[in-house]
């Protein structure tokens, strides 16, 4: 009996030890969250004329249908933009551009930005090929997104990440 | 206002009728996003940014577009379109100010089979 005593002891002993400096370690981690958020919302106190975050904007163009990732959209961004406040974008996508099968609108979206639309082009059967190219602010690392519609009521879709070194929206 | 500089460019220089070629547009525009601060006064500055703009052929337009701020100031934006005729890309755009302007450009295809030597 002394012996289990003994150990009982001990274990209880070293589970308090053991437990106690994690609690204060948690407490820690804490206050220093708290510290890093209320930072955060000040940073967000500016608010631009038409914020709009990234799944809004995917809702106002697609509606209720589906959007697909797919080949036939390119999409070309530089992986590592060294000033965030010109990035490069181009976008072409493969279709005929015929009466009955072509590319009605291309819309180029950011992930983090405080409005998440870049352009909204819409091309007729004039402009033969679906190619656009411009450039765009980007404030922090984060995806480009083309989506792309077609005139059979269809969507496509492709993105690709951007490493942004200094941020290009003030 | 001062006056915003603007450029249409058609490419490549030579093309004949059937071509598809690239025409691009070039503005002077800061593209204020509304967010940023005057680094002498502290200020916010207002926004400041185009909003639509429409490239047309002889007043048929083919190629519209809807920009907001998160284009890059001194904007470029580039599109295709198939030669077909002699006539005039006429691009207009308007900020969100009211800011109209328009620049154009004359299309002259040439035929590569009548050329005189």
């Amino acid at each position: 009996m002394e012996r289990r005593n003994f150990i009982k002891s001990i274990m209880a002993t070293s589970a308090a030890v053991v437990t106690v400096p994690t609690m204060v370690f948690a407490e820690n981690n804490k206050t220093a969250e708290n510290n890093e958020t209320k930072v955060e919302v000040k940073k967000v106190t500016v608010k631009g004329p038409n914020d709009l975050p990234y799944e809004d904007a995917v809702k106002a163009i697609v509606g209720d249908k589906e959007l697909k990732d797919s080949d036939k959209v390119k999409l070309t961004v530089p992986e590592i933009a060294e000033n965030g406040a010109v990035v490069p974008v181009k976008v072409a996508v493969e279709s005929p551009m015929t009466e009955k099968e072509h590319v009605k609108s291309i819309h180029i979206l950011n992930t983090k930005n405080a409005n998440s639309r870049c352009a909204d082009i819409m091309l007729t059967t004039k402009n033969a090929e679906a190619k656009f190219a411009s450039r765009v602010k980007l404030s922090e690392s984060q995806d480009v997104v083309a989506i792309v519609a077609f005139s059979d009521g269809t969507f496509m879709k492709a993105g690709k990440s951007v490493k942004v070194t200094i941020g290009g929206c003030g | 206002m001062a006056k915003r500089r603007a450029i249409v460019k058609i490419k490549p220089k030579k093309y004949a009728e059937g071509d598809i070629v690239k025409v691009s547009f070039m503005v002077q525009h800061p593209m204020e996003t509304g967010m940023a601060k005057d680094k002498e006064s502290g200020e916010i500055k207002p926004a400041h940014y185009i909003e639509d703009i429409t490239f047309s052929f002889e007043g048929e337009p083919f190629t519209k577009m809807k920009v907001w701020e998160s284009i890059s100031a001194d904007p470029f934006f580039s599109v295709q379109y198939k030669v077909e005729k002699k006539g005039k890309i006429t691009v207009d755009y308007i900020d969100n100010l009211g800011e109209k302007n328009s620049k154009s450009k004359k299309v002259k295809p040439k035929q590569v089979q009548t050329e005189k030597a």
